[in-house]
């Protein structure tokens, strides 16, 4: 193994600048002195997506589950009035399918679901990058409290 | 006898290489015994190239009563016989071992006692083991040597006295007090295991090759091993591709090697996993395991999602510059665990999080007055709906 799990101070940094300037993009939007539960979840929604993808960019395209993570988020912005539409249709088949395959979920499948990009690995490269992936969302979390504990004050 | 150690001389004390194998048989207590059980071994025994495992012997030749006998022996002989480890093992022995060669076996002795039980097969201590030893200086034997001829002679006889080789694993533990009968037992028990502790059935000279084969194959279950295969690990160059050795008693096909290195790839990584995630230092097993880590990605993201929504209730207050200044705030590592406490009440409070922020104190609802306003009634609402975990 010579795989390091060990994220550099470059990563934490440049993670946190991209979150703080995306932060403060969004604050500019909004104008409502006391917000809204609507956007309040809107809000929450959004600073999440921006804080993944802030990791997703800092990691770079070093490792698979940035990579995918990446995508995901670009491939969004740009289908998601197309899929809206779709969406609505497609939801009926979800919903029975997924009583279906919930019981046959092994821990594996599991472990694919949470780290972004890892249905198309196998076990042995899913747990390397479920490992890297812990410890970004590690630094992430902290990154975030030290913010939020900032702004708080 | 000659140095050569024919098959012939088995019993001989005074050849070079046989008579190593000798002292450990006679430890062993029993001349015919060891007639018949070193015939094959003799063979073996001619192989003067034991360098590598030389050091195996260290605790049994402290034991064995032939130290006059061992003395004009090359030291590596002796080394090897005294048990069987894997070839890696032997290999990586050898350097640890400067005197060998034509020294005398009391400096061998001595440098042996100092030596870590580590780096001797763990069964060195028994003299009264007979059957094991045996099958341990047969294994050495083959393993050190180098032709594959000698492994096939050994091969037979050691696979009589197969919970012999698994002794290797006990290395750190045996001493010259070593009782051989809970060394059979721990071999016994090594057995089912998984063959961890096989001899390999060939003796590669190649200390960069054995090195890839510990490198693969000392995974998990042989801690001892691995303890001595690191310290030699940094000698090793590396090779394009892993040279993978089938161990004792199992299946030489290529499916079932390969198998062998994906398990212990997989194992290896488990083992790092376990390094990572919070208290899981005494899990044993896969399954328990993959929960624990499961558990720990899950609530690592409830706690993005639980922070991102505490920032999207705080206020824009502050300017651009002091985002500058937060930066450089956040390179250190903050421990501030605090603020999760606050979601607690609306959220399920995993382990984790009391784990990772022990001295967590609420914090958070003093600090934001607006925020306990918010979560009690959106928390449970709308954070399960914005759970799924990811995007």
């Amino acid at each position: 193994m010579t795989s390091i799990y060990q994220i550099n101070s470059a990563t934490r940094i440049r993670f946190a600048r991209r979150f703080l300037i995306s932060l403060s993009r969004m604050r500019r939007a909004s104008t409502l002195g006391p917000p809204s539960d609507e956007e309040i979840r809107t809000r929450t929604r959004r600073i999440r997506i921006v804080s993944y993808s802030s990791m997703a960019f800092a990691v770079g395209s070093s490792r698979a589950w940035s990579r995918a993570l990446v995508l995901k988020i670009r491939n969004r912005a740009r289908f998601r009035g197309i899929l809206r539409n779709k969406c609505l249709a497609s939801k009926k088949k979800r919903v029975i399918k997924r009583h279906k395959v919930s019981r046959e979920m092994s821990k594996t499948d599991m472990l694919r679901r949470l780290v972004p990009g890892g249905a198309g690995m196998g076990i042995c490269g899913l747990l390397e990058e479920t490992a890297h992936y812990m410890t970004c969302l590690a630094t992430q979390v902290k990154v975030m409290q030290s913010i939020a504990d900032h702004y708080s004050k | 006898m000659g140095s050569s150690g024919d098959n012939n001389d088995g019993l001989a004390f005074q050849s070079g290489g046989q008579s190593v194998v000798n002292c450990q048989s006679s430890g062993m207590g029993g001349n015919p015994f060891f007639a018949s059980a070193w015939d094959p071994v003799v063979s073996i025994s001619q192989h003067e190239n034991f360098g590598g495992s030389s050091m195996l012997s260290q605790s049994e030749l402290t034991n064995s009563p032939y130290p006059v006998v061992m003395e004009n022996q090359g030291i590596s002989t002796t080394s090897h016989l005294v048990h069987y480890q894997s070839g890696s093992s032997y290999v990586e022995l050898v350097p640890k071992f400067p005197s060998y060669g034509s020294g005398s076996f009391s400096e061998m002795v001595s440098s042996f006692g100092l030596n870590e039980c580590g780096q001797i097969a763990n069964t060195g201590c028994h003299p009264n083991y007979t059957t094991n030893k045996e099958a341990n200086i047969e294994r050495t034997i083959a393993n050190s040597a180098e032709s594959q001829e000698d492994h096939q002679l050994t091969e037979e006889p050691i696979t009589g006295a197969s919970p012999d080789g698994k002794k290797r694993k006990r290395v750190g533990e045996s001493n010259s007090s070593y009782d051989p009968n809970k060394n059979a037992e721990g071999e016994r028990l090594k057995d089912p295991s998984g063959h961890s502790s096989d001899v390999q059935k060939e003796q590669d000279e190649k200390k960069p090759r054995t090195e890839q084969n510990s490198g693969a194959n000392l995974r998990g279950k042989q801690s001892a091993k691995q303890a001595k295969n690191n310290s030699h690990s940094g000698e090793a160059p590396n090779e394009n591709y892993i040279h993978v050795r089938a161990r004792r008693g199992q299946a030489t096909n290529s499916h079932s090697l390969a198998e062998r290195v994906r398990r212990e790839k997989i194992s290896e990584r488990m083992r790092l996993l376990q390094e990572l995630v919070p208290g899981c230092n005494k899990i044993t097993g896969k399954a328990v395991m993959l929960d624990e880590i499961i558990n720990y990605v899950q609530s690592l993201q409830q706690q993005v999602e639980f922070l991102s929504m505490k920032l999207a209730t705080v206020n824009p207050e502050l300017s651009n510059d002091i985002e500058k200044i937060l930066s450089k705030d956040i390179l250190h590592p903050r421990g501030s665990n605090a603020a999760l406490m606050g979601f607690v009440p609306g959220m399920n409070a995993h382990p984790y999080s009391h784990g990772i922020f022990p001295a967590s104190i609420p914090v958070i609802s003093n600090a934001n007055p607006q925020f306990p306003s918010v979560p009690h009634t959106t928390l449970d609402n709308d954070l399960q709906s914005l759970f799924p975990n990811g995007i």
